[in-house]
């Protein structure tokens, strides 16, 4: 059936800020998160963790915590060797090594934090008891956290069988940059040093899992998930069984943000530990764990040239990244989530044809990076648009001026890289962001307060990203991995509706979305359709939710298998009705006939006839009933918008207050605009986080100095002010229903726009803003080096 | 003068939401973990135990509490809230329809912590300004949704509770 | 992340509060309001083998004037903040517990709980050398006074032995006519980068006759500026000319901690300016 992208899936329900169905059972406490599962002869698991952050496991000696009272087994890396290993070769390039990692290692440890055995007790206290009594000797060896140093011949090597602590070198070129760099006017450096964050979801991550005898054996395990499907093919193969051996069933999780896209070495030892003790295993992290151990992200040492003419045109685009890929490569983000993706997105919303990247993927002896919201994206945002503003006050020009200068046109077009962007409101909404903030007398006020000596600044961040990750986008992003989504609709004989999908809802309001669309297409009221995920036992295959695709995959594969038993639905009211299937419409869950609703049956008749009417039903609904599934991996789709901010400095002390925050919106045609807003701010929030709060920090010896929340700052309500968020619907030019994703924007955009507002503020002083986060020891560092400089100046 | 004394596993009996609840807990067994594990109240969560995400916050002795540092035995014969005494008979509390209205949730897993601490805060400052709900909610943490709806939700609760209490 | 095994003993009686700290020595903790101690027992930092909760004794809570004010121990911060003759009356004390924390914390934690926690980049603590406050202190051999000036040794420790406790603060008896507090923190309630007190009481022509100023979080301890104190007397603090020079005396000789986070230089050049906005905030109180 082809599909209809021309028709945007308006309804009655889908544009409404319909209340979502989720809250009532999350209002009340109701919920059921990993931590709340209780199952019975359940026991509880501690993983002993290495305060080394590079070292050989010279023994393990677990009699003292068995002796125990209530500690029922103890198991190391060698006890648990029939694991098959986790390898990260799902990214089909050349370039990339992909060193194998045992669930527990038996050789040696590579970062602080990394589980060497595993303690299972009758509850967690004395888990953690008996986690304190394995005694573990290690021959220390020499560390590496410099991802510089770890790229030089020499440097400590993590995996020795690589050869080298460089898990990718990868360069890209498009256009010609060698003669666009020697031709222009002007070429501009910048350098920036991007800190380390992670998701950090309030919610901890956790494991349960249980095996029983049935069918020759099968694992159930209620993990804290956002891609069951994918995860059961990781973890079933890493227990070496098949697929159908393996049930996922993910309770409720509080929250993700891309952390459950990386598989852990707890998600495979935690229902191995299952089938060995039979009985009910949990574990859960802390929160030392959760950020020491799991999954960091975006870290990266920063090179960018920008070729410019004189009167402010961008000729062409150079970038050198390394990132800070930590001790192992993610299963499967691989440390390419934040590299590859930064380089190849580089030319961003300008109309860039000379371009070229090159990226380094070091390990260092850290927490290992992986998929956490925005990924290299915001870096890269945050890299060019901060050396776009060093341009502008370069060349004397205005910031928003030369933005606009260089912009890309509403249109489709191909970007230098290869990606097809299916149009968008570039210009517009650089222009409503800077209405909106209220740029036209931001600069008489700016001026104003320096005589007072006070210094206020703006920033802009435009930026076009890729939503609606599949096969496509992957591919043409850099990272080539194929994807199969699909969703399930089957209608009740009652009229009561099924969803089933193989994405997730973490927060995103999926179960009302869903809905809205399935009600639009078969013309049922919203309330009776149920959407059901998480499941592998009972959901659509798909490959979870992540990487803005949700809106997109949904809505594609639920219009499309909605469609299909809509079209059921209105051939067997016409039999009914005996009228044409092209003069009905189904609305208000009636079957009607066109411009005479007198004459319509209930949908519920229409449905208890499906099932139940013998001869007389249609051979396509004797044959296929009211239940029809249907995959959708989508086209290439990329979301726009843009943030801006104004920000107060204060130069004495360094601290910085966000004043102001605008962010504009342009993720397609809008499923949910109450949602739609919910996601963006919240994403915002996370930006702000980056730009100012937060950073997972080691010291020279590889030791983990950030694990609390008095070290890893969330922003709160103190430092989230009061956003304008503004919406702008542009149509996708090729998907499903002209819907785009939503998800990631706001972390993308506003750490870039946050930043410049600080060096516009900072501008009298001549400083150059290199690091994320801005620190006020930061602010302080620049301000007492500008001063440096001015006193050493010659005078005169 | 006396002195009471608990080693091991002992009896501790306080209210929860109204009722006379008990069970065995060890002088380490954190509130939290009694509330969720020993009596079977879920809905308090746990973020941190450090004290500094306010997931588990709940109501000791009407004041607003961090269950994740404090023991179940030195609460013996308190009275504790939770989010399960908020509704009655299935009606969402004026706080909690706030929230749904307002979207100011989305996974859910702070929302417990927010609903407990927002109510004791109205109780308080029954009108309070926006600056007044940023300073205030500051001490409770959310991932998901940026506080745009929690800020609203903590208004629109206000104007609820003026409501119910002009009905009245 | 659980605690390690402990006893727990709650007296009501401060004479069997103190008889049990003795039996557990070393090894016991006092339990007041947990805010510090428990996240640190939590992680396994501190495993007492017995907390003495002493919560439940009636003499070591609540506000009590008798010519001069004093705040039991175990008084919550929440009540602290709330008391309507403290807020007249010392002011400063209102400005430091606005920056504890939040709410929840309150709630629970106690006046005396954060004073003997020596958290150096703790308010309370610099309050109380800020206000030239007694601790007293009761153990096995009776009662103890202890100027503030002596309390506060170097990081979480202060002069009580481990079978002592902290049993009320006793506040001048009278309250200095002008004060500043201001201090840097990452975020609203976290502990500070840096921060500083300054009281002083001045006659009736505004002219300084004693003052005070106290750093906390940039060293140990908190910490008199003794140099910049004496600076002050017989000035104006209005006096835009001594404010620059006493901010930069102030700053001298604090053996300022550097640390993975913030750089030493940081605490200092913060201290300049804290302490110079700290006399400011003084002098708009001036003349009533």
């Amino acid at each position: 059936m082809a599909i209809d992208t021309s028709v945007a899936p308006a309804g009655r329900y889908v544009g409404q800020s319909i209340k979502r169905v989720e809250d009532p059972r999350l209002l009340m406490g109701k919920a059921r998160f990993v931590d709340d599962l209780s199952l019975p002869g359940m026991v509880h698991a501690s993983f002993v963790r290495s305060p080394h952050a590079h070292a050989r496991i010279a023994s393990i000696d677990a009699s003292r915590a068995l002796a125990l009272d209530g500690v029922v087994a103890v198991y190391t890396g060698e006890d648990l060797a029939n694991l098959r290993p986790l390898v990260s070769d799902g990214i089909a390039r050349e370039e990339l090594l992909a060193p194998p990692r045992m669930p527990l290692p038996v050789d040696k440890v590579r970062f602080v934090g990394e589980a060497v055995a595993v303690v299972v007790a009758t509850c967690p206290y004395v888990a953690e008891d008996g986690r304190d009594l394995v005694d573990v000797t290690w021959e220390s060896l020499p560390v590496v956290v410099d991802p510089k140093q770890a790229l030089e011949p020499g440097a400590p090597l993590l995996h020795e069988s690589l050869g080298t602590n460089n898990c990718a070198h990868i360069v890209g070129s498009a256009g010609d940059p060698a003669r666009a760099f020697a031709d222009a006017d002007h070429v501009f450096t910048k350098r920036f040093s991007h800190g380390r964050s992670t998701g950090a979801p309030v919610g901890l991550r956790g494991v349960v899992a249980e095996y029983s005898q049935e069918g020759g054996g099968r694992f159930t395990i209620y993990p804290s998930s956002q891609m069951p499907h994918s995860l059961r093919g990781v973890v079933a193969e890493s227990l070496g069984v098949s697929v159908g051996r393996v049930t996922i069933r993910v309770p409720d999780v509080g929250g993700a943000f891309g952390l459950t896209v990386t598989v852990f070495p707890e998600d495979i030892v935690v229902p191995e530990l299952a089938r060995r003790l039979g009985r009910p295993v949990k574990w859960v992290e802390d929160r030392w764990e959760n950020l020491a151990t799991s999954v960091h992200s975006k870290g990266m040492e920063c090179t960018m040239d920008i070729a410019v003419d004189a009167d402010g045109t961008f000729r062409a685009f150079r970038v050198h990244l390394i990132t800070d890929a930590g001790a192992y490569s993610s299963k499967s983000s691989t440390p390419l989530c934040d590299s590859i993706t930064a380089a190849t997105m580089l030319p961003s919303v300008y109309a860039i044809d000379d371009a070229s990247f090159t990226i380094d993927n070091p390990f260092t002896n850290k927490c290992h990076i992986g998929a956490i919201r925005g990924v290299g994206w915001e870096p890269g945002q945050l890299l060019r648009e901060t050396a776009i503003d060093d341009i502008a006050r370069a060349l004397a020009m205005d910031p928003v001026e030369l933005r606009l200068r260089n912009m890309i046109g509403p249109e489709p077009r191909r970007a230098a890289f290869g990606q097809t962007y299916d149009g968008g409101s570039y210009i517009k909404s650089l222009e409503l962001a800077r209405d909106e903030i209220g740029y036209a007398t931001f600069r008489e006020r700016q001026r104003a307060l320096r005589t007072q000596g006070r210094y206020v600044g703006v920033g802009f961040s435009p930026f076009v990203e890729p939503t609606g990750w599949g096969t496509r986008s992957g591919h043409a992003n850099g990272q080539p991995v194929n994807f199969f989504d699909s969703a399930s609709v089957t209608m009740d004989p009652d009229g009561s509706v099924t969803v089933t999908t193989g994405l997730h809802s973490h927060g995103q309001g999926h179960a009302t979305t869903f809905a809205q669309i399935a009600a639009d297409e078969l013309g049922v009221p919203f309330e009776l359709i149920r959407v059901h995920y998480g499941d592998t036992d009972s959901a659509a295959f798909g490959m979870g939710t992540h990487s803005s695709r949700s809106a997109v995959v949904g809505t594609g594969s639920i219009m499309a298998a909605a469609g299909e038993v809509r079209g059921r639905l209105l051939e067997l009211a016409a039999e009914m009705l005996e009228a044409s299937p092209d003069d009905l419409e189904l609305r208000d869950g009636q079957a009607l006939v066109k411009g005479a609703p007198s004459k319509g049956v209930a949908i519920a008749d229409v449905a208890n006839f499906a099932y139940f009417g013998g001869d007389a039903r249609t051979e396509a609904v004797e044959r296929n009933g009211l239940t029809a599934t249907s995959g959708y991996d989508p086209p290439e789709t990329y979301a726009n918008g843009c943030a801006a901010a104004i920000v107060e400095v204060d130069i004495e002390t360094g601290e910085i207050t966000l004043e102001q925050i605008v962010a504009v919106e342009d993720c397609g045609v809008v499923l949910n605009p109450m949602i739609v807003k919910g996601q963006v701010a919240g994403a915002v929030a996370m930006g702000i986080g980056i730009a100012l709060l937060e950073d997972l920090v080691y010291d020279d010896t590889g030791e983990f100095v950030s694990g609390s929340l008095l070290h890893y700052l969330y922003p709160t309500t103190a430092e989230v002010p009061m956003m304008g968020l503004h919406s702008i619907e542009t149509p996708s030019a090729v998907t499903v229903g002209g819907v785009k994703g939503v998800g990631e924007a706001g972390t993308i955009s506003t750490p870039a726009a946050i930043v410049n507002a600080i060096a516009d503020a900072l501008s009298p002083f001549g400083v150059s803003i290199d690091r994320a986060p801005v620190t006020p020891m930061y602010i302080r560092e620049v301000l007492r080096a500008a001063a440096g400089r001015a006193a050493v100046r010659p005078a005169g | 003068m006396s002195i009471e004394k608990r080693e091991g596993p002992t009896l501790v009996q306080l209210k929860v939401n109204g009722e006379t609840r008990s069970g065995i807990a060890e002088p380490r067994l954190l509130l939290s973990d009694f509330l969720r594990h020993t009596l079977g109240l879920t809905g308090t969560h746990v973020g941190c135990e450090q004290g500094v995400c306010g997931a588990c916050t709940v109501l000791l002795d009407g004041e607003p509490a961090r269950s994740c540092l404090t023991f179940a035995v030195q609460v013996a014969g308190s009275c504790v809230e939770t989010v399960e005494g908020l509704a009655v008979d299935g009606r969402l509390a004026p706080i909690q329809e706030a929230f749904r209205s307002e979207h100011g949730l989305q996974c859910g897993f702070c929302t417990p912590g927010f609903l407990i601490s927002a109510d004791a805060f109205l109780d308080e400052h029954p009108e309070p300004s926006v600056d007044e709900i940023r300073e205030h909610m500051s001490g409770n943490v959310c991932r998901c949704t940026g506080y745009q709806g929690i800020v609203a939700a903590v208004q629109k609760a206000a104007e609820l509770r003026r409501e119910a209490a002009d009905g009245d | 992340m659980k605690p390690a095994s402990f006893v727990y003993v709650a007296p009501d009686g401060l004479d069997e509060a103190v008889d049990a700290l003795r039996e557990y020595g070393a090894d016991g903790k006092a339990l007041a309001g947990g805010q510090s101690l428990v996240p640190m027992m939590n992680m396994r930092l501190a495993r007492p083998s017995a907390l003495v909760d002493i919560t439940r004794i009636a003499e070591l809570s609540g506000i009590r004037r008798n010519g001069r004010t004093a705040i039991g121990a175990t008084t919550r911060q929440k009540d602290v903040l709330a008391d309507p003759g403290l807020a007249v009356e010392f002011p400063v004390i209102r400005a430091a517990l606005h920056n504890v924390g939040h709410a929840a914390n309150r709630a629970r934690g106690t006046f005396g709980g954060s004073v003997a926690h020596a958290d150096p980049a703790a308010e309370l603590p610099a309050l109380m050398l800020a206000l030239d406050a007694e601790m007293v202190i009761r153990g096995p051999d009776g009662e103890r006074v202890v100027a503030a000036d002596d309390f506060f040794i170097t990081y979480y420790t202060t002069d009580l032995d481990v079978d002592e406790l902290l049993a009320e603060v006793r506040l001048p008896p009278r309250a200095p006519s002008v004060w500043g507090f201001t201090e840097v923190a990452r975020r609203r309630g976290d502990f500070a980068l840096a921060g500083a007190v300054v009281t002083a009481t001045t006659d009736a022509a505004g002219v300084v006759q004693s003052a005070r100023v106290v750093l906390f979080g940039v060293t140990d301890r908190p910490v008199r500026a003794e140099g910049a104190e004496e600076a002050l007397v017989g000035r104006r603090l209005d006096d835009g000319g001594i404010v620059r020079e006493v901010a930069e005396l102030a700053a001298e000789g604090v053996d300022y901690t550097s640390d993975v986070h913030v750089p030493g230089i940081y605490r200092r050049e913060a201290s300049v300016a804290l302490v110079r906005r700290a006399i400011r905030q003084a002098a708009s109180l001036l003349g009533g």
